[in-house]
């Protein structure tokens, strides 16, 4: 079991050998419904890979309560689609894109990625706010600047 | 493409197990319409699903691992 700190969140544990199963997939991705974590342990940063297709490979970071303000709530269909209970451990993620901008990490804040710990299931939850942003500047790419936006 | 006249309150049944209900039509200009389905069956209006769905490959479209290692080696 990795303990991840994360200085400005809470704390998430996440086991490197534990397997996620989405029942839904990913969108666009609905045959790959179990992913790991790879590389956790290296900042905030990880990578969801399917172990059924290669190339479902996500890079996700934690939802980040100071810049993004509170977490999405889920839905009644999100909740039993991820069997939550009051006391759940949840965990939300948002996809990043790193790869479309070269000058920024982009992050898709209209459809995070909630994992309920407890029972190692996970969602990409589409938000109904169409005011959230698809293209959010998370980060600098490494190398152009250690700034965040 | 099949196309089927429903009134309100009747139904659409595809496959096993979804269930499709018109429960209100505005004016002629939109329907509203009730969908059961599995949980594993995602629901999402076309627009939203096909933009999402863009994202996503944008998202897995280059090597995420060797990017990673990439930005720790940078930091």
């Amino acid at each position: 079991m990795m303990h991840e700190e994360q200085s400005w969140k809470a704390v998430a544990e996440i086991d490197q050998a534990e397997v996620f199963h989405f029942p839904q997939g990913l969108v666009g991705f609905p045959g790959a419904n179990d992913y790991v974590m790879l590389n956790s342990g290296h900042g905030d940063i990880v990578c969801m890979q399917a172990t059924e297709q290669a190339e479902a490979a996500f890079l996700v970071s934690p939802w980040d309560v100071n810049r993004l303000g509170k977490q999405p709530e889920l839905t009644s269909d999100q909740k039993k689609c991820l069997q939550c209970r009051n006391e759940t451990r949840l965990l939300w993620l948002l996809v990043l894109n790193p790869f479309s901008d070269p000058a920024w990490v982009l992050a898709n804040m209209r459809a995070p990625v909630a994992i309920n710990l407890d029972a190692s299931l996970g969602m990409q939850c589409v938000q109904a706010n169409p005011e959230l942003d698809l293209h959010f500047h998370w980060m600098c790419q490494p190398g152009q600047s250690n700034q965040a936006a | 493409m099949i196309v089927l006249r429903r009134k309100v309150g009747q139904a659409i049944h595809i496959g096993k197990d979804i269930r499709i209900v018109v429960t209100e039509v505005e004016s002629n200009t939109r329907a509203h319409l009730g969908i059961e389905a599995p949980i594993e069956v995602p629901v999402h209006r076309l627009e939203i699903h096909e933009a999402i769905q863009q994202e996503n490959c944008a998202a897995s479209q280059g090597d995420a691992r060797a990017w990673l290692q990439e930005a720790v080696n940078d930091a």
